[in-house]
């Protein structure tokens, strides 16, 4: 049973150098996603990845089309909506001054929920950091604090934006490990990458977009079977980034 | 109105920030507290005395008692000295003028002819000798006086109506209070949505069921706070250390406080809404504060300023503020009695209410 239905979801903004003219950000996305999957949105930079996901968290107006979440519709409901999601930005920072605890009870109290902040930073590994300040964190652990922060609510679907973007291998791995660990629980997970080895491992389907379109949508070994090259052009049966590249082209993004 | 959990401890939050950032602590009391001292030593009411020599080339008794009288007069400090000595120390100014006390001089002179004192003056010092001539002309009238037995027709008795002196300081602080709660609240609101935009936090806290107007009432019930609790350092230590007066009633004073740190906190609530980088706000910022620190009469009265900025000086919010504040403190007027001011006050409450509301569209100020 799907928990979030985008249908026809579209986004235009005035071109930069032009105002008079319009480019479509996102233009005609609809997606199903499916109740306890982790769903993985790939695309080229400036594919139309956030703003999508910034739709459905409320951050940005919809300008066409519309979406549900656990069946709460997303433009006429944000506050309802709010309550049932968790968020984590690409970069975000804390004020300044407060501990990880301090952070952690502030959000709790955002959603009007007592909340033990020593339970969540045992679960992403930052029980060692509780007195520290976000500021004095590696990008690691700041992830992870990032992901703690967006779980005070007990969310029924958590939005991770790039959250492996930057990370050495190690702390790629411990992310993995945290967001199976919240799906083995039952958390829908949405995710955006640039990580091929990530989308194929964590993510049970997953949406590659195009120039504000998805271009293909399925599961990794689906797609694999659909788009990656024949042998003769990539040895044995090629990886999800040949298959990436094959419909996003290899022309560089910005 | 009743505060949420959540109110509260978002303020709670704020204050915590606040303390934690001992450097702005700091900034913000030592300039008024320097301020404060450096004019309470310069200006402690007494005039330093005027350095005069005097020639005495006369030996008589009467030239010794008006040498001695001023001597006693505060107003001088007498050197003795030969004509050209003095005319020397006069050039390189360590005079303010020489007077050269005649031979004639005495009280058998005094009778037949009037006696010339010659005074060398350093023209560039002639402001300072309007001060000065009038003393001298009312020592020697005495003297006359005393020897021709007379007694003067008329007498000026100066009675001081306003019952206690008043001092510069006693001026200064109240302005220097309402030039802080200015500082304090366009900083707290403005400059801060702004700093917590750029890092990002606001976006993190829009995606949370925070509401806007939770988000505001946070804001405007810590820096209140904030504010009340540094002026009243600032007061305790002006009327503790610098011995200034105020007469009027707390109450009536710090409630003036509040409604001028609501007034400046919906103006940053603007700021922090128009201005997109921190540089523009300090731009726009100083816009807004720097005509009010010179024309609000923080430093010196408005009437003393030129007639055709005074109607422009006297609608500014900050004038309202501080002439309420200190009509209290110096007057112990009552909050009736400044009614012009409260009115004033109500205005920009009302005027700075609604363009913050306007201006402050929540998605757009997290954005």
């Amino acid at each position: 049973m799907p928990i979030i239905e985008i249908e026809n979801f579209t986004k235009t903004y005035p071109l930069p150098d032009n105002k008079n003219e319009t480019f479509c950000a996102v233009d005609g996305v609809s997606l199903l996603i499916e109740t306890g999957e982790v769903f993985g949105i790939l695309g080229p930079n400036g594919a139309g990845k956030t703003t999508t996901l910034e739709m459905l968290e409320g951050l940005n107006d919809i300008d066409g089309g519309h979406a549900t979440i656990d069946g709460i519709d997303v433009q006429s409901c944000p506050f309802k909506i709010k309550e049932i999601i968790g968020v984590q930005l690409q970069a975000s920072e804390y004020f300044d001054n407060l501990s990880l605890v301090e952070l952690l009870t502030l959000f709790g109290a955002l959603y009007s929920h007592d909340i033990d902040p020593t339970a969540l930073l045992e679960k992403v590994q930052l029980l060692d950091k509780a007195k520290a300040k976000p500021a004095n964190l590696s990008g690691g652990q700041k992830q992870r604090f990032s992901i703690a922060c967006a779980l005070v609510n007990k969310p029924k679907v958590l939005f991770l934006d790039e959250p492996t973007t930057g990370l050495d291998p190690q702390a790629k791995r411990n992310i993995w490990d945290l967001v199976q660990n919240l799906n083995n629980n039952g958390m829908t997970i949405v995710l955006t990458t640039h990580n091929m080895e990530e989308a194929e491992s964590l993510c049970h389907r997953i949406a590659i977009m195009d120039h504000g379109k998805i271009v293909a949508e399925g599961t990794p070994q689906s797609l694999i079977l659909q788009h990656a090259p024949e042998p003769p052009e990539a040895p044995l049966h090629g990886n999800l980034e040949d298959v990436f590249l094959v419909l996003t082209g290899h022309a560089l993004r910005d | 109105m009743i505060l949420s959990k959540l109110q509260l401890h978002l303020s709670k939050v704020f204050l915590m920030i606040f303390l934690r950032d001992r450097q702005s602590i700091f900034f913000s009391l030592f300039f008024p507290i320097i301020f404060m001292t450096v004019f309470g030593f310069v200006n402690n009411g007494q005039q330093e005395p005027l350095n005069i020599g005097v020639v005495n080339e006369s030996d008589s008794v009467v030239a010794a008692d008006f040498v001695q009288q001023l001597k006693d007069s505060l107003v001088f400090n007498v050197t003795i000295g030969t004509e050209g000595l003095l005319r020397s120390e006069l050039e390189e100014g360590d005079q303010t003028m020489v007077l050269v006390i005649p031979e004639i001089f005495n009280t058998a002179n005094l009778d037949r002819q009037s006696v010339e004192l010659r005074i060398l003056v350093d023209a560039a010092q002639l402001a300072q000798l309007s001060l000065v001539m009038p003393l001298l002309e009312q020592t020697l009238i005495e003297i006359e006086r005393e020897f021709r037995d007379t007694e003067p027709m008329f007498s000026l008795v100066i009675e001081d109506v306003q019952a206690r002196s008043q001092s510069y300081l006693d001026f200064l602080l109240p302005g220097l209070m309402a030039f802080t709660l200015m500082q304090l609240s366009i900083a707290g609101s403005g400059y801060n949505i702004i700093e917590f935009r750029r890092k990002g936090i606001l976006k993190r806290l829009f995606v949370t069921p925070i509401q806007p107007k939770d988000f505001i009432t946070a804001i405007v019930l810590a820096r209140t706070t904030i504010v009340l609790t540094q002026l009243f350092v600032l007061i305790t230590f002006a009327v503790l250390v610098l011995d200034v007066q105020i007469i009027g009633s707390f109450a009536a004073f710090f409630f003036v406080v509040i409604l001028g740190t609501f007034i400046f906190l919906n103006l940053g609530f603007c700021l922090g809404s128009i201005a997109k980088t921190q540089q523009a706000a300090i731009m726009i910022g100083n816009i807004v504060i720097f005509p009010q620190i010179f024309l609000s009469g923080v430093f010196y009265p408005i009437e003393s300023m030129p007639e055709f900025v005074q109607p422009v000086a006297n609608v500014l919010p900050l004038s309202f503020v501080s002439t309420g504040m200190r009509d209290i403190a110096n007057e112990g007027v009552s909050l009736l009695a400044i009614m012009p001011s409260l009115i004033g006050i109500a205005v920009w409450l009302v005027v700075s209410y609604v363009l913050a509301t306007r201006l402050f569209v929540w998605k757009e100020v997290a954005n």
